[in-house]
């Protein structure tokens, strides 16, 4: 999806973050001592310098760290790692700071650890068709590094000129073309991973692995930074189709626009990108970026069809039949290059866009089932009702990411909490309906607290004993992702319930 | 073994579950059992089969979303799939005839938990990247969730890449939840007849690299060929290169057309339609050619350009027999050398190139006492010990299934 | 980004750019990524994002410029790189010279450090004084080994040959029919340094039918200066300029300001803004701005003639920061080299700075080596016969450091439309 803008006028003061804690911050001069001994030219502990990394992305929760250290080896990545893990000290890993759910936000009390300076690509393999690359590579720049032979990185996050592919892997980045493509973590190869005890291992390679163990490539993917430090990444490139077209299709009612997104899979096609907007997105855009959408409709649905000439020829006339059997108002496929690109300039500005029809607005993230489409968005306008807020919609129709934008002033006393609360409603909603929280910015802290609407105590438990199995100190990015902070000894505990057996004829040992 | 508690519902395989925490004793977690020659033979008193614990809790085509109970059978799945013009992409193989044994079909819990894909692996991935959500039972009897009903989410850790390919051996499966894709219109199948193994990893590079979206690239030495039932490959007395197309019928034409032109320099070309493309990969999925006789098969996943030269490596040591499957990155071998000797010879190979090798097929006593899955990094076994409690602290789900004491 | 400043503070109209300009940042780091200093040193205080943060900071709170932000920004080009990456607007360039001249004023910096930018904001601005500084530093040439790191750098920059040539104020007349009358921005460092250019820039305008007039009173543009934090010099250059053009326009009327260095033209461009808050000169600064134009983009709206030499020459374009990111002229001097039957090719991490960036070169030679290095090793893979730049500053930059001759876009352009062939493909042997 395309660039976010969250409610950077306001800061919250009320995110409940683990207490810091005062003995390390007692022993702060020797903690910077340690680490400049391990990294001499890379240690920040300068207020001033320090305070651009208070927060990430999401500017509304914001904390000077402890000290910033940016390593640019492995070696001394592990060697921080196995100090702090040796002297009880907090570690929060950044890569470029774009993260929305406020991953990367400092403790007071820990060790901000930047990635920015692993920034080369170590090498293109084109017979394996893949790329190893340092963690701060940007994903746009695997692709910019690709693109002269024909290929490209899938994978592709609105923040891809920006965001790192280790920050990818954290967060499990999504994009446009997730539908067909996938997201981040079917897209990766190999790892090289530093656990939390400063120890470096491998999991994965150029290959598609089989039967190596558990897929703990797979598990530190979107695990937000609280298992392990990505060091360096093997994902695979794909050879880029041959034909891209885009079409615009037009709607009198969201119902009729989710039924085309219905008839459309249900007929077997398979769109690279399938978007839609409502109303009030469509019209921010238009006055924006003058893409040429229709403005007399309620929704409208972009799609993207690709592959081999007469395939998407065929494809066009196909989604373009069905476009008209759901009564389509209109449908416009695009002749050129610049054309397509038009189509998607407007979706792509629609999120700066709708932020100058207001001064802030909170973006939020959830899926939902898209058969839920139609009921979940009547539902959004009666909460928009209830909160007296103005919501536009932008939505990954084809997989389900929705992204409802709250619009709001900070300057007016209250908004932003009331803002807040409509957000929450709207992930509850998501989660009722059968959807989830987060479809591709992550937990972070900005969700945290609403994990247990979808997951209940042993289902968090269970995640958090795996973070145990990492990282039994909780030193990494701890106050992420989980609501509340157990200790691993006493998760470990085995509760045995004798209860009733139902299978009584079973002997007793 | 004593006979199996059958789980009727989820709650039940939770009390099994349960009753074995409280009576400390391991318990072997079944489905269909087609796959229990798979991994290293578990010695325990008790299993528990979650065969019965069956249904499809949701279907809805247009959401290319199922969710199903892990005792459904593969076959009702696929079924109620196919009717829908559906299917599960990443091609789940069918090794009964190739491991012998078990008449009845896999369950989706097993192909899920085993994470086992077929030749479209390479185009669609594994069976890890197609399940969304799980429900299981942990060892210490408590049945939790992960993940979603939806395509794309990233809430929480996804614990669900974790067991799949857990064998069982973190939790009971109870529900999975899983994508589906759309059948293409149509499919074919472009054969290069008489290339050598290292040409042939050749073609399928250029394959994968052109924008053809090739959808399987397999290479059967000639001896190999011989044995399809798919006339075009059985007749064609020499080595065979397949390519997979599949899609619209006008783009399967423009495909092929283009793979013909392309490759026609090098050898013979022959086109498989439809039904003799779908029998042909269904050979290389189930890997049909060594299912007659009793060497050891060993699976190896490597860099798909280190295909041919590993089997090469092997063949200087040892007498192996190879299929090349996903472009060359994986290498089915069948040796009949001791298991020893074999897996010396066929893990040293793969290591050459970075890839791993997993024994597939052997005899229970061989895989009672050698490796049967690679042998983890020093790095990764303290770790993969802490995971597997993590879900089961007390070691009591198919104990020893994947690794000796784990 | 939310700001706190006081009514007392935004009296200063400084400020009440800077919060306006701070308040458009939505944090989103896109511009992380296009910062040369970021992608050399991978810390955020060197990215536009810290940077701006650095400045809010001090400006916020009235606070002296600290050691890190003097350190920080400093380090930062003005290429503008991230101005071009902005996707919500934010007018970077304007808030970091707010910064700037808060650390001239406020920020510590060694005598020596005083001294060299004292040096160049009073010697590069002026032709006569530059030719002299040009003669002593040549002398010094062979003892750059032993100078100290900046002042060698400095040194190290100077070429072993320039040709100079000081235009005087003076009108060349159109070939033909007059169709235009443009005033030529004559420069100051460029033309001590390769008079070549003015030369080319002055045919090739005049046989396209434009009237190229050197105004009397217009010197150099100020941005040395300006950027150098010393806003006051700047502003009188700047004053002086606007005047000698307006009363040329008066006069005699003018088609627009033509500008062949580009590092010039961003600044002339901004003039209106600079003089915004000038009760007697705002009008005409305003008018100046939409006069001013790059070379290419007059050209490109008179068309080109007819080439007659040149053709088939592959040219490598290096895209000058103040054109591409300053300015937004990207396609005219691809457009106009393509038309005039060269071959272009673009060259891989175009948006990069080479690391010449006015003074920067001099002040930050360290980070302005490995930037040239960097560029030099692009520029040269992409294997072309010669390397057209827009800007006096990257061709000065880059010519020591890549196996190619180096001219400015505007002498291909008169060769290939009857002008001499650029003397330096003679001498590098490169061209047959």
């Amino acid at each position: 999806m395309p660039r976010v803008v969250i409610p950077v006028r306001c800061v919250k003061t009320d995110m409940r973050m683990p207490v810091p804690d005062t003995p390390t911050i007692a022993r702060r001069q020797q903690i910077v001592g340690a680490l400049r001994r391990i990294v001499p030219d890379g240690v920040i502990a300068d207020e001033a310098a320090m305070r651009p990394y208070e927060c990430d992305g999401l500017a509304v929760y914001r904390q000077i760290p402890l000290v910033v250290v940016l390593p640019s080896t492995v070696e001394q990545v592990s060697a921080i790692l196995r100090y702090c893990n040796a002297n009880n000290v907090k570690i929060v890993p950044r890569g470029a700071g774009t993260s929305l759910s406020g991953g990367a936000l400092p403790l007071a009390d820990a060790v901000t650890i930047g990635l920015g300076r692993f920034n080369r690509i170590l090498e293109i393999d084109w017979d394996n068709r893949c790329v190893v690359a340092q963690p701060g590579v940007t994903n746009l720049a695997i692709t910019n590094a690709v693109q002269h032979r024909g290929f490209y990185y899938a994978p592709d996050p609105s923040s891809q000129i920006a965001c790192s592919i280790g920050g990818n892997v954290a967060e499990n980045a999504g994009g446009v073309h997730c539908l067909k493509y996938g997201l981040t973590t079917n897209n990766v190869l190999g790892l090289q991973i530093v656990l939390p005890d400063g120890e470096v291992v491998r999991v994965g390679g150029r290959h598609q692995p089989e039967g190596e163990g558990y897929d703990l490539m797979g598990l530190l993917t979107g695990s937000e930074g609280l298992l392990g430090i990505v060091t360096e990444v093997t994902v695979r490139i794909l050879r880029k189709p041959e034909t891209v077209r885009a079409m615009l299709m037009g709607f009198a009612s969201n119902e009729a626009a989710g039924d085309a997104v219905a008839a459309i899979i249900g007929a077997g096609v398979v769109p690279a990108g399938l978007e839609m907007m409502d109303r009030l997105a469509i019209h921010a855009a238009e006055e924006f970026v003058h893409a040429g959408y229709p403005l007399d409709v309620e929704a409208l649905l972009i799609a993207e069809l690709d592959g081999p000439q007469a395939e998407v020829d065929y494809l066009v006339e196909r989604v373009a039949a069905i476009a008209a059997r759901c009564g389509a108002a209109c449908v416009r496929v695009s002749a050129s290059e610049d054309e397509r690109l038009r189509f998607w300039a407007g979706r792509k500005a629609a999120f700066p866009a709708v932020g100058r029809i207001s001064p802030d607005y909170l973006c939020m993230d959830g899926t939902i089932p898209r058969r839920r489409l139609a009921e979940v968005l009547a539902r959004i306008r009666a909460l928009s009702e209830k909160h007296g807020l103005r919501v536009a919609n932008v939505f990954h129709a084809g997989d389900g990411n929705l992204h409802p934008l709250i619009l709001f002033d900070a300057n007016r006393p209250g908004e932003l909490e009331r803002a807040e609360e409509f957000g929450a409603d709207i992930l509850r909603l998501c989660v009722e309906v059968g959807g989830v929280l987060t479809g591709e910015h992550g937990v972070g802290v900005e969700k945290r607290d609403l994990m247990p609407v979808m997951f209940d105590e042993v289902d968090l438990e269970q995640q958090q004993r795996v973070k145990c199995a990492f990282d039994a100190g909780g030193l990494l990015n701890p106050g992420k992702v989980f609501p509340t902070l157990h200790n691993c000894a006493e998760m470990g505990r085995l509760r045995v319930s004798g209860g009733q057996l139902p299978f009584p004829d079973l002997p007793r040992f | 073994m004593g006979d199996p508690l059958i789980a009727t519902d989820e709650a039940s395989a939770r009390d099994a579950i349960g009753w074995a925490v409280s009576e400390k004793t391991p318990i072997e977690i079944m489905g269909g059992g087609t796959k229990r020659a798979l991994g290293r033979p578990i010695q325990v008193a008790r299993g528990l089969s979650l065969a019965g614990l069956s249904g499809i809790e949701d279907y809805e085509p247009s959401e290319l979303v199922m969710t199903a109970w892990a005792g459904t059978s593969l076959a009702e799945i696929e079924a109620t799939l196919a009717a829908n013009g559906q299917r599960l992409a990443f091609e789940p193989p069918d090794y009964r005839a190739l491991l012998g044994g078990a008449a009845d079909g896999a369950t989706i819990g097993a192909v899920f938990s085993c994470n086992l894909a077929g030749p479209r692996r390479t185009a669609a991935g594994a069976a890890r990247d197609h399940l969304l959500g799980i429900r299981g039972v942990n060892g210490r009897g408590e049945i939790f969730k992960a993940g979603g009903r939806v395509v794309k989410n990233v809430t929480g850790f996804d614990l669900c890449k974790l067991v799949a390919g857990s064998f069982g051996t973190l939790a009971a499966l109870t529900q999975v939840t899983f994508r589906v894709f759309p059948i293409p219109e149509a499919e074919a199948t472009v054969l290069v007849i008489g290339l050598l193994e290292q040409d042939a990893v050749a073609v399928m590079i250029e394959g994968a690299q052109s924008p053809h979206e090739v959808s399987g690239a397999a290479h059967l030495p000639a001896g190999i060929a011989a044995l399809s039932g798919v006339s075009a490959v059985g007749g064609a007395g020499r080595a065979v290169t397949a390519l997979r197309v599949e899609g619209p019928a006008p783009s399967v034409v423009h495909r092929v057309a283009a793979l013909r032109r392309c490759f026609a320099p090098l050898g013979e070309i022959e086109v498989l339609e439809a039904e003799g493309s779908q029998a042909f990969w269904r050979e290389v999925r189930d890997v049909t050619p060594f299912a007659g006789d009793s060497r050891l098969v060993w699976r190896l996943a490597v860099p798909p350009a280190g295909g041919a030269a590993v089997v090469a490596e092997v063949g200087r040591r040892i007498e192996a027999e190879a299929i090349l499957d996903r472009g060359g990155g994986c290498v089915w071998l069948a040796t009949a050398q001791k298991a020893e000797e074999a897996a010396g010879a066929v893990r040293d190979a793969a290591a050459t190139v970075g890839g791993s090798a997993t024994l597939i097929r052997a005899p229970e006593a061989v895989r009672s006492h050698a490796d049967v899955f690679p042998p983890l990094a020093a790095g990764l076994r303290d770790l993969t010990a802490r995971v597997k409690r993590a879900f089961d602290p007390l070691g009591l789900l198919n104990p020893g299934r994947m690794y000796a004491g784990l | 980004m939310q700001t706190s400043f006081t009514p007392d503070q935004l009296r200063d109209p400084a400020i009440t750019a800077a919060d306006e300009i701070l308040r458009k940042c939505v944090h989103c780091g896109f511009c992380t990524a296009t910062c040369p200093t970021y992608v050399l040193l991978g810390d955020e205080n060197d990215s536009p994002r810290g940077r701006i943060y650095l400045i809010k900071d001090m400006l916020e709170n009235d606070r002296p410029a600290s050691d890190a932000v003097t350190r920080h920004v400093d380090r930062c080009l003005s290429c503008l790189s991230c101005m071009t990456t902005c996707p919500s607007g934010v007018n970077y360039m304007h808030l970091v010279d707010v910064g700037r001249q808060r650390i001239a004023r406020t920020g510590r910096r060694s005598a020596a450090d005083r001294l060299l930018r004292w040096l160049l904001a009073r010697v590069l601005p002026s032709p006569e004084r530059f030719r002299l500084a040009l003669l002593g530093a040549r002398m010094a040439r062979p003892f750059a080994a032993f100078l100290p790191g900046r002042l060698k750098a400095l040194v190290k920059l100077v070429p072993p040959a320039a040709r100079t040539a000081i235009l005087e104020p003076r009108v060349f007349p159109a070939e033909g029919v007059r169709r235009r009358r443009v005033a030529l921005l004559a420069g100051c460092v460029q033309q001590v340094l390769d008079a070549e250019i003015n030369a080319a820039t002055i045919r090739l305008l005049t046989k396209h039918g434009c009237e190229v007039v050197v105004a009397e009173g217009a010197g150099c543009c100020g941005a040395l200066a300006y950027h150098l934090g010393r806003e006051e010099e700047a502003l009188a250059g700047v004053r002086s300029n606007v005047r000698a053009w307006i009363r040329e326009r008066t006069a005699r009327g003018l088609d627009a300001i033509v500008i062949n260095a580009s590092g010039c033209g961003t600044m002339v461009k901004d003039y209106g803004f600079l003089l915004r808050n000038d009760p007697e000169l705002a009008p005409g600064a305003a008018e100046v701005s939409a006069l001013a134009r790059d070379v290419t983009e007059v050209l490109a709206a008179v068309g080109l003639k007819a080439a007659v030499a040149g053709a088939g020459t592959t040219v490598a374009y290096h895209d000058a920061c103040s054109l591409q990111h300053g300015q937004g002229v990207r396609e005219a001097p691809r457009l106009l080299l393509q038309g005039a039957g060269f071959e272009v090719r673009d060259v891989p991490e175009g948006h990069l700075c080479c690391g010449s960036a006015g003074t920067y070169n001099i002040l930050q030679p360290e980070l302005a080596t490995r930037l040239r290095d960097r560029k030099a090793a692009n520029v040269d893979g992409v294997g072309a016969d010669v390397v057209a730049a827009g800007n006096i500053g990257c061709i000065l930059q880059l010519a020591p450091a890549i196996g190619r001759p180096l001219v400015h876009t505007v002498q291909l352009l008169d060769w290939a439309t009857g002008g001499p062939r650029p003397r330096v493909l003679d001498q590098a042997n490169w061209l047959n």
